[in-house]
């Protein structure tokens, strides 16, 4: 190889070596800044390829892209003085690179503390003008709103941060109060239990008496109707007796008392005491039968 | 918290985790390396034959034709190299995010692809197979009770582009959204709905609230299904619940143990007042007939007596006395106020007579024997009677 070709080699080289120091790439996911000299002479930089004077320009490059950052459980008072273990969390990007440079120096981790005593503040406001119930049920969704309106405003001119949502993962409450609520729990279930029980008695209850009644009714219904039944027959009897007798009431007399006077007299034991008198002594005395009737 | 990141391409998991070998890392690591010693051996052979003009070498001087040969060899792996480098394949189940110079520029679909060495950056994502993240433990719910929810969230990516270029994190920004949407799901509901018939609603509703924090992060992930996979009230208070169960069923087993009673009681009732109704038609049935019959026979009897009234009348008359007289012990007493019965506290009398009188069981009712005790016992009769009126002749008879 020729001492020529050598130097064009090494030329070639150099010339790489400019350009490809005098080139960047900025990916679709970050945004980039220009310092020269610590200064900053080009800022929000986009993705894509792009140009720098090497070794005096120095770029950096900051991940835009949305970070969700769990914060620090902590305690908070609701209005009623009641404690509370919150468990939030933080999505946020960089919204403005050059103020997130100055601001925090390109550290994530600087950011994301002082986006955690921000937000540690504002929950703990938010928390102090509301009821346990409200932060627990109704009031979630207003109140992160609220704290991330008011975060948002300033942390956009202070740190070049926008944040796009501040959710609480959990709220607890602390081991002292979780047993006060498992007692309470217990008894609200107690109360239940014996509420079913009652409730089981009072139907059964109910159902028994109503089986009673329609017991009772029934039988005195058909009572009610035996009698009137029996009634019928009785007056139906009558009148036939009724009907035949008055053919000759006084020979019904007679026959009616002959048949008493057999069915009445019917024992041995039965003792009579007869007048001498009487129509069936009446021949008792003379044959003419006028002692008796005389 | 458990995240379930499926095997495989580790790409998908941190594709910027290797920022600084960015482009670097599409080809097997070990090709370079293969290629030196390749070098390394092509090198050692062509040295040793040296002097040996190859066909490789075009117009080289004998001492620098090894070296034109290397050269040329070197180019051709080289560009070898590059046209390797410049295809990739996409699997089905994945999608390929390009960026040229940096910026965003396609979505390739699967395939073989091809792409320019260096200038461009392939992220593969895998979007079909469905990922899952869980969130379980103990919440507040609307009244201020504690539950154990235990909840699986199923989930894809829906768009790799966004998957990549616009959240860091998206599996964290997810279980941390997924712990979010549930613990405010739950926290607007009540104890009993989250324990038992608002459990779907309560994953409907996770899943909505999931899905919009997603889509305003941008992250890119579409929820599949979200699962409510057991609610239980606190291990600490879980046998206060399974006494209310308990409960339940003892109010269930006196119902039924009522309703058993009134199986019993009301059919019986109804079976007892069919008796008293059937018994009462007997006996009207058997009433009107007695009458009938009884009626049938006196007139049958009145027939006759119209013939020969005052004979019939005196048969009848003496047939009964006779019968009556027959079947009785008989006092006949004449007093003054004739056809007068009267009634006298016998049966008294009879029953001291028949205690002394026991040796003869049969004959103290045979009023006909002579005996002494009924003599005595008349005589008792008749002093009663005198006391009652005094004019009055009495006498003795059988």
């Amino acid at each position: 190889m020729s001492p020529k070709a050598v130097l064009g080699l090494a030329g070639a080289l150099i010339v790489v070596l400019i350009v490809s120091s005098s080139v960047y790439i900025i990916p679709e996911t970050h945004r980039g800044v220009l310092l020269r000299f610590g200064e900053l002479i080009e800022t929000d930089i986009p993705a894509g390829l792009h140009f720098k004077v090497p070794v005096i320009d120095q770029v950096r490059e900051f991940d835009v892209r949305v970070m969700t950052n769990d914060l620090p459980a902590r305690q908070y008072l609701t209005i009623e003085k009641k404690p509370l273990d919150v468990d939030s969390y933080i999505a946020w990007r960089i919204q403005d690179v050059d103020q997130y440079y100055r601001a925090t120096g390109g550290d994530e981790l600087n950011a994301i503390s002082l986006l955690s005593s921000r937000v540690d503040n504002g929950l703990r406001d938010e928390f102090g003008v509301r009821t346990m119930h409200e932060v627990v049920s109704g009031q979630r969704d207003e109140l992160m709103e609220k704290l991330v309106t008011r975060i948002d405003e300033t942390l956009i001119d202070e740190l070049g941060v926008k944040v796009l949502d501040i959710r609480v993962k959990a709220i607890e409450l602390p081991q002292s109060v979780s047993e006060n609520v498992y007692r309470r729990m217990r008894t609200e279930r107690e109360k239940l239990a014996q509420e079913f029980r009652s409730r089981g008695r009072e139907l059964a209850e109910g159902i028994r008496a109503d089986a009673d009644r329609q017991r009772t009714v029934v039988l005195a219904e058909a009572y009610s109707k035996a009698e009137t039944t029996r009634g019928e027959g009785d007056g139906e009897a009558a009148s036939i007796y009724a009907d035949a007798y008055q053919a000759d009431e006084e020979f019904y007399r007679f026959y009616r008392s002959l048949t008493a006077y057999e069915k009445t007299f019917t024992n041995k034991d039965d003792i009579m005491v007869i007048d001498s008198n009487s129509d069936f002594m009446r021949y008792m005395e003379n044959l003419q039968g006028t002692g008796a009737n005389r | 918290m458990a995240w379930n990141e499926p095997g495989g391409n580790r790409n998908d998991n941190d594709p910027w985790g290797s920022g600084g070998r960015r482009g670097g890392d599409q080809g097997p690591p070990d090709l370079d390396e293969a290629l030196r010693k390749g070098l390394d051996k092509l090198n050692k052979l062509l040295g040793g034959k040296k002097g040996g003009g190859m066909s490789g070498g075009s117009g080289n001087g004998g001492s620098s034709s090894g070296f034109g040969a290397v050269l040329a060899i070197l180019g051709i792996l080289i560009v070898g190299y590059v046209v390797y480098q410049s295809f990739y394949t996409v699997d089905e189940q994945e999608r390929a995010v390009v960026l040229r110079f940096g910026k965003y520029h396609t979505t390739e679909n699967p395939g073989l692809r091809f792409k320019v060495p260096v200038i461009d950056n392939v992220t593969k994502v895998r979007v079909t197979n469905v990922r899952t993240a869980e969130s379980q433990g103990q919440m507040l719910t609307q009244d201020e009770n504690l539950v154990s929810v235990d909840l699986q969230v199923q989930y894809r990516v829906e768009n790799a582009r966004d998957y990549v270029l616009n959240v860091r994190d998206s599996n964290q920004a997810l279980a941390f959204a997924t712990d979010s949407a549930l613990r405010h799901e739950v926290g607007s509901a009540g104890l009993d709905e989250v324990l038992t018939e608002g459990r779907a609603a309560l994953a409907i509703n996770v899943e909505q609230r999931l899905q919009n924090f997603l889509q305003s992060y941008g992250t890119g992930l579409q929820i599949v299904k979200v699962n409510v996979e057991s609610t239980q009230p606190p291990s600490a208070v879980q046998e206060a619940f399974r006494e209310v169960q308990r409960a339940k069923e003892d109010e269930q087993r006196l119902v039924e143990e009522a309703e058993t009673y009134r199986n019993k009681v009301v059919p019986e009732a109804r079976g007892r007042a069919q008796r008293m109704i059937e018994e009462a038609n007997a006996y009207k049935e058997e009433v009107i007939e007695k009458a009938n019959g009884e009626t049938a026979r006196f007139v049958q009897l009145l027939n006759v007596y119209q013939r020969s009234p005052s004979v019939t009348r005196d048969r009848m008359y003496l047939d009964t006395m006779q019968n009556v007289f027959a079947n009785t012990s008989k006092v006949l007493v004449n007093t003054e106020n004739s056809n007068n019965m009267m009634y006298l506290p016998l049966d008294r009398l009879v029953g001291q007579r028949s205690n002394t009188d026991s040796s003869s069981a049969a004959s103290s009712s045979d009023v006909s024997g002579s005996n002494t005790d009924i003599d005595q016992l008349t005589d008792q009769v008749l002093d009663e009677i005198r006391l009652r009126s005094n004019n009055s002749s009495v006498r003795r008879g059988r």
